[in-house]
């Protein structure tokens, strides 16, 4: 079956700047937002975009990213010709067989499954981006333009570009010079990591850099300098719009807190609906007690406490009496009664019990930090985390 | 299980539920917060492994069929079995406009029922508002012997109901019509788990002599021709939703956690369809005490004991207390509603009070503007 664009999501790294949150999942299947994991907005996206083939990368701690994306139902991708394809590593006849090398090399290796679909284009995705965006737009674009490659790009200030990739463009709009996290940027266009490759061309630049030895087999080192190098035609496609990178403690908890704010990112615009795999529980119930303001809550969730600035998943339960700040809570976490939990973010069934409290507001200096707890982990009563404090599960507190 | 298969009924007119079955049918009846009546009997019958389900209807049907959909909320869209909706297509000779009972209901959709390839049925109420362990229900019924196992109240329902009286054997005796109060006997659910021969014996016979309900006449010649009857008694909320009164009552009851224990208990989860939804906001002025709220609304103003369904939004300086908001209503600036219910997409613009009571709430029909 023929097809114009399929995608390529890359699920497979295990996001270690998340630390205890990616102990047994890999990043993309962190619960985000309330209701979503991680991988929602790029699956989402596609759908909306009505691109209907998507292969998704895995390799880091796959099992709950498998169970999460299952048929595809969610995001409706149960078609069929065409879905939602989890592609691991594999073992060939009469080969070795080895785990993905690089971004590039994921890519390589799944080159049968592309082919399946024969498109003409591949778009090119990573599982740690919170946005909104129409890659039929962008396609668009690329087509038009008659790129090899075209890269998403977004506006940042001078300041935050010497920490991305930046692009830099000739004078017939076209990327020149691509620059990864330049001292001295001359371009303020930053690459999101959303490509979209003629497939014929990517094909050989894969083949070609598979064969290199010194390559490091990622799209971003290799295969983009190299289809620069050659005289490539690279289009940015300029991306207005919220867009964040959730690869960090700070960076997740920040976006969490976005979600608070519907001007930043709409998630109740009806036209481009994020799908979420959701347990299906009854309603949130709010106790005699409880207090919320400024929050998002979703079903399941019983509140009996004083919920504020915060975001709460499926299934959370708040006691009499506790008081949860500018904090996130993921599925069925609980906190007891008269526990305290303020700028944190408290893994899947992780019990806050009574009278414990973790993190603290911030106090002004560097050491403070958002405090962190990994899923099931029981934080004793009385116990005190601290700021910035970063607790695993299994350990004792 | 296997050899059992599952029929809902879900005809019901039930006109003390005034406006609420305006545009629908007693089972598809909106309830808290995201369910539909219907989805306790579907979820009951798939917590019991029963996946062959045929859901009998009349008129009215849409917002059902629209719910339901081929039934994979309930993994009941099977490439062999699974759910079949049933509209009427073998009208009995002596059918009037409604149906009269559910002796003519099974005959209506006779050869449905002839067909089906189980040895055991399960006859479940659409609007029956309880989560039944159908599991336990059957192996009784299968370790007594008797042709025909009668779901029961634990509790005297506050609305007219039969009773059945158990005699030393443990089978059922006698059985009394339309009792309102405490006396002799188990109240019944209306649910069974039947035999397929009695239950085809049952219609036949009715069919022959132009009857058409199913206790006053089948039950009532089943027990006087000694057939064998026990009784199950099912331990937890349980109410037929026929009348506003109790509709309201029911979704009240939801806010006692005790009842939503036995409503929602975690090895048995209701399941329903569900929606695109995100996760509902509270805004900085909003105030929430003893509500259950669902999905996707915006709470900027008050509520208190009330349940609101998706897609509301209450606005800031609105007071709502004793209130049933359904789907998309929407409660404008310092708007004061008190014992309402108000049907799917109803809006109030500010300002607006409106006072029902607890014994009689005020129904506001669906897409109504005040």
């Amino acid at each position: 079956m023929k097809k114009n664009c399929i995608a390529m999501l890359l699920a497979g790294g295990q996001g270690s700047r998340l630390y205890a949150l990616t102990q047994k999942v890999a990043k993309p299947s962190v619960p985000f937002g309330g209701k979503y994991r991680i991988i929602d907005f790029p699956l989402s996206n596609c759908a909306n975009s009505g691109i209907d083939t998507v292969g998704v990368l895995t390799q880091y701690r796959p099992l709950q990213l498998n169970s999460y994306i299952g048929s595809g139902q969610p995001w409706d991708m149960d078609v069929t010709d065409g879905g939602v394809y989890i592609l691991p590593p594999y073992q060939s006849a009469g080969e070795k067989g080895s785990w993905f090398s690089g971004t590039a090399n994921a890519i390589y290796q799944n080159i049968g499954f592309i082919e399946a679909y024969d498109p003409e284009n591949v778009l090119i995705l990573s599982g740690d981006h919170i946005y909104k965006m129409d890659y039929a737009d962008m396609l668009r674009e690329h087509t038009e333009k008659g790129a090899a490659c075209t890269i998403a790009v977004l506006q940042v200030s001078m300041e935050e570009a010497t920490r991305f990739g930046i692009m830099n463009l000739g004078e017939d709009g076209f990327v020149n010079q691509f620059e990864e996290k330049p001292k001295q940027p001359k371009s303020d266009l930053a690459s999101m990591g959303i490509y979209i490759f003629n497939w014929k061309k990517l094909r050989e630049y894969l083949i070609a850099d598979e064969n290199d030895p010194n390559s490091s087999k990622d799209f971003g080192k290799n295969i983009i300098p190299n289809m620069l190098h050659a005289g490539e035609k690279l289009w940015p496609y300029r991306f207005k719009g919220y867009w964040r990178d959730v690869g960090t403690i700070t960076s997740l908890w920040d976006a969490n807190m976005d979600m608070l704010s519907p001007t930043l990112i709409n998630l109740y615009d009806a036209s481009w609906p994020i799908g979420s795999r959701s347990p299906v529980c009854p309603p949130h119930f709010t106790g005699e007690s409880a207090e919320i303001i400024h929050s998002i809550i979703t079903e399941g969730c019983e509140i009996d406490g004083h919920v504020e600035n915060s975001v709460l998943s499926p299934n959370v339960i708040v006691g009499k009496g506790a008081t949860v700040l500018y904090s996130v809570l993921m599925p069925g976490a609980v906190v007891e009664e008269g526990a305290i939990v303020e700028y944190a973010i408290v893994g899947e069934n992780t019990v806050v019990h009574a009278g414990a409290h973790v993190g603290a507001a911030p106090d002004g200096t560097d050491a403070w930090g958002v405090a962190t707890c990994g899923p099931d982990i029981e934080i004793r009563s009385g116990a005190a985390v601290p700021a910035g404090a970063m607790i695993y599960t299994g350990e004792e507190v | 299980m296997k050899d059992f298969h599952g029929i809902i009924f879900a005809y019901s007119a039930a006109p003390e539920l005034r406006e609420l079955v305006g545009v629908r049918t007693a089972a598809s009846l909106p309830f808290c917060g995201r369910y539909r009546l219907i989805d306790f009997a579907l979820s009951s019958m798939r917590n019991a492994g029963i996946l062959d389900v045929g859901v009998i209807m009349q008129r009215d049907y849409q917002s059902l069929l629209d719910h339901i959909g081929s039934g994979k909320a309930w993994d009941m869209s099977r490439r062999n079995g699974g759910l079949r909706m049933l509209p009427p297509f073998g009208l009995p000779e002596y059918h009037r406009g409604n149906y009269a009972g559910t002796i003519e209901a099974l005959n209506a959709v006779g050869s449905y029922v002839r067909d089906i390839p189980q040895k055991y049925l399960v006859l479940l109420l659409g609007n029956l508002c309880a989560n039944i362990d159908l599991t336990k229900v059957m192996e009784q019924h299968k370790r007594s012997g008797a042709e025909i196992t009668a779901i029961c109240a634990d509790h005297t329902p506050a609305q007219s109901h039969h009773r059945y009286v158990v005699g030393e054997d443990g089978f059922v005796t006698q059985v009394y019509f339309d009792r309102t109060d405490d006396g002799e006997g188990l109240p019944s659910l209306e649910g069974y788990v039947i035999n397929k021969d009695t239950l085809l014996k049952m219609m036949d016979d009715c069919r022959a002599k132009n009857l058409y309900r199913f206790h006053k006449d089948a039950v009532a010649a089943f027990l006087a021709e000694g057939g064998r009857m026990d009784t199950y008694v099912h331990p937890g909320y349980a109410v037929a939703v026929r009348s506003v009164e109790a509709y309201y009552k029911a979704s009240m009851d939801m806010l006692k956690p005790e009842f939503r224990r036995q409503i929602f208990p975690a090895d048995r989860p209701v399941r329903t369809k569900t929606h695109e939804e995100v996760s509902t906001y509270y805004g900085e002025s909003a105030v929430s005490r003893n509500s259950l709220v669902a999905d996707n609304c915006m709470i900027e103003g008050s509520i208190e004991n009330c349940i609101v369904f998706s897609g509301a939004r209450i606005e800031r300086g609105a007071k709502l207390r004793n209130c049933i908001i359904m789907r998309g209503g929407i409660v404008g600036e310092g708007a004061e509603l008190d014992c309402v219910i108000a049907d799917k997409y109803c809006s109030f613009s500010a300002g607006t009070v409106l006072t029902g009571n607890p014994k009689l709430p005020m129904v506001v029909p669906k897409g109504s503007r005040i």
